[in-house]
């Protein structure tokens, strides 16, 4: 089994979301993880925070990331199980985000050499 | 909470009223719009962890703790920048660690109805009304309550600032009160909660489904106030009439959307508990003995409701109670209209004809396609088949949504091939 890396992308401002969209987002989401879970295909995710840094080049230049307001960014990721990356690829089109127009990315991880 | 990690249903929806009147009683109406940004902002925290983690174990505690401590933060915030507010502002309960006894479940009932009273106002227009418990002791957001409300969203937001600008004008000093000394209040809410009831309950003929929760919600806070409302506030009847109601959903819309009439209505698909909780409180109605509008139109609904079949309907029980019900509200234009239909089965359609041909409505859309429908329906069923067709298409015309005008050209269709047959 190899490991993915799915990082979800979105816009932080969750914009009009009313009580109960977000009640269904979560609720989505819970039953995605289970199942995923259920077939082994869960390895573990986070949430990140909103705030950070970003900090470039050998003069350490520190900056606030684009990591605010209005502008799509990693919001969180996953771990994934999957046999192949064509797997992983169907396994992150279940994820729930989707369906509220976030985007992910899926990356594999480069197994260490043996 | 329950192991399988599940919310109840509509969770979010409720505990934010909840949250909002709390803290309101806490921190004052003057600080409704700060409130309303920390549980908005609460709810958002939740999404952020929830969804990668699932709901902890005590979700309504981690919500109430957390729009605490955002609250509190906020108010220190503002403090800061404006020593005009401290004194709205009391810093002294800003402590983010003692326990707060009025997020206790108990206080939150009252707290919910202290505010759902100063929702109800009657210094704000009864749309206004509407709009401003849904949005806040209900949490529905401005494209839910734009949707519900059939209203554009910039019409809503206004709507909504003006009402919270004059709460913050005139902040009731909520929680100072005993719930006694609201109680001659809840009369006015009830007439509030039974409007979005029925709007709700007309809008269920539109393609979205959040007409259904609007009824659901009106029922959840009228059931708040069961317990302490006096007998003139009719809650057991008002109750009654929404179960009658909510019980009958399942059969009035078809798989494909189209709106269904009582008469053709699968009565199977009616949900004979709730029409059972409805029994159980025209019960309790009838003993408290006040027989008003609530309670007549209880009973009208009972009587639908216990009919096996759509012409086995007592009509003319039915016939009685709007009688009863017009000269209560002589200048209501849809009780007379629903006299005449219950008439029209009660004692044939003939007799009602030139009285429904020289009924002139209140000039609204609404009462005026209600009108022209019936006249259809009624000319039809007495043989003016000419009257009936001009009156459906006037109907036609007057009609403001897709699933009326399916109706009414289905009626029309299965008039002209009556006709043809004939």
């Amino acid at each position: 089994m190899k490991e993915f890396l799915m990082l979800i992308r979105e816009d932080a401002n969750y914009g009009e979301m009313s009580a109960d969209e977000m009640q269904a987002c979560i609720e989505k989401h819970y039953s995605w993880v289970e199942t995923l879970k259920k077939n082994g295909r869960f390895k573990e995710a986070q949430p990140l925070e909103a705030g950070g840094a970003h900090i470039r080049g050998k003069q350490r230049i520190v900056s606030d990331g684009p990591f605010l307001e209005g502008k799509e960014c990693v919001s969180g990721y996953y771990i994934l199980l999957a046999e192949s990356l064509e797997e992983a690829i169907e396994i992150a089109k279940g994820n729930p985000d989707l369906d509220w127009d976030r985007a992910v990315e899926v990356r594999e991880i480069m197994p260490m050499e043996d | 909470m329950d192991t399988s990690g599940q919310l109840a249903a509509h969770f979010f929806r409720e505990h934010s009223g909840r949250m909002v009147a709390s803290l309101a009683r806490v921190y004052g109406m003057a600080h409704l719009d700060t409130i309303l940004d920390a549980v908005q902002d609460t709810f958002e925290t939740a999404l952020t962890h929830w969804r990668y983690h699932g709901p902890p174990d005590h979700p309504r505690a981690w919500l109430s703790q957390v729009a605490r401590n955002k609250l509190i933060n906020a108010l220190k915030r503002d403090a800061r920048h404006s020593y005009a507010d401290e004194a709205a502002a009391p810093l002294h309960a800003l402590s983010t660690t003692d326990p707060d006894p009025a997020l206790a479940d108990e206080a939150s009932t009252d707290s919910q109805i202290q505010l759902l009273v100063v929702c109800c106002r009657p210094a704000l227009s009864e749309r206004d009304r509407i709009l401003l418990t849904l949005h806040i002791l209900c949490g529905f957001g401005i494209p839910e309550l734009a949707n519900a409300l059939q209203m554009n969203r910039e019409a809503v937001k206004k709507a909504l600032q003006r009402s919270k600008a004059l709460l913050r004008q005139k902040p009731l000093t909520l929680g100072q009160q005993s719930l006694a000394d609201v109680a001659p209040q809840l009369p006015t809410v009830c007439t509030i909660l039974y409007l979005m009831f029925n709007e709700g309950y007309k809008s269920t003929r539109n393609s979205k489904g959040i007409d259904v929760d609007l009824c659901y919600e009106a029922l959840r806070l009228t059931k708040l106030l069961h317990p302490v409302a006096p007998p003139e506030a009719e809650v057991d009847a008002l109750l009654a009439l929404m179960f009658f109601g909510v019980a009958r959903f399942p059969a009035r819309r078809a798989a494909y959307g189209d709106w269904i009439p009582l008469e053709e209505q699968e009565r199977a698909l009616w949900d004979r508990r709730l029409i059972a909780e409805g029994f159980h409180y025209l019960d309790q109605a009838q003993r408290r003995g006040h027989a008003g509008k609530y309670y007549l139109e209880a009973l009208i609904a009972s009587y639908h409701c216990a009919a096996p079949r759509f012409d086995a309907t007592d009509w003319g029980a039915i016939h009685r109670l709007y009688r009863l019900l017009e000269n209560m509200e002589p200048n209501s234009p849809l009780i007379r209209l629903n006299r005449l239909i219950a008439q029209s089965y009660a004692l044939g359609p003939l007799p009602v004809v030139s009285e429904l041909a020289a009924f002139k409505g209140d000039g609204s859309a609404g009462s005026a396609f209600l009108l022209a429908a019936t006249k259809a329906h009624v000319y039809q069923r007495a043989g003016y088949t000419a009257q009936a067709h001009a009156a459906y298409e006037e109907a036609l015309s007057l009609a403001q949504n897709p699933l009326d005008k399916q109706l009414i050209r289905k009626r029309m269709e299965a008039s002209k091939s009556a006709a043809t047959i004939r």
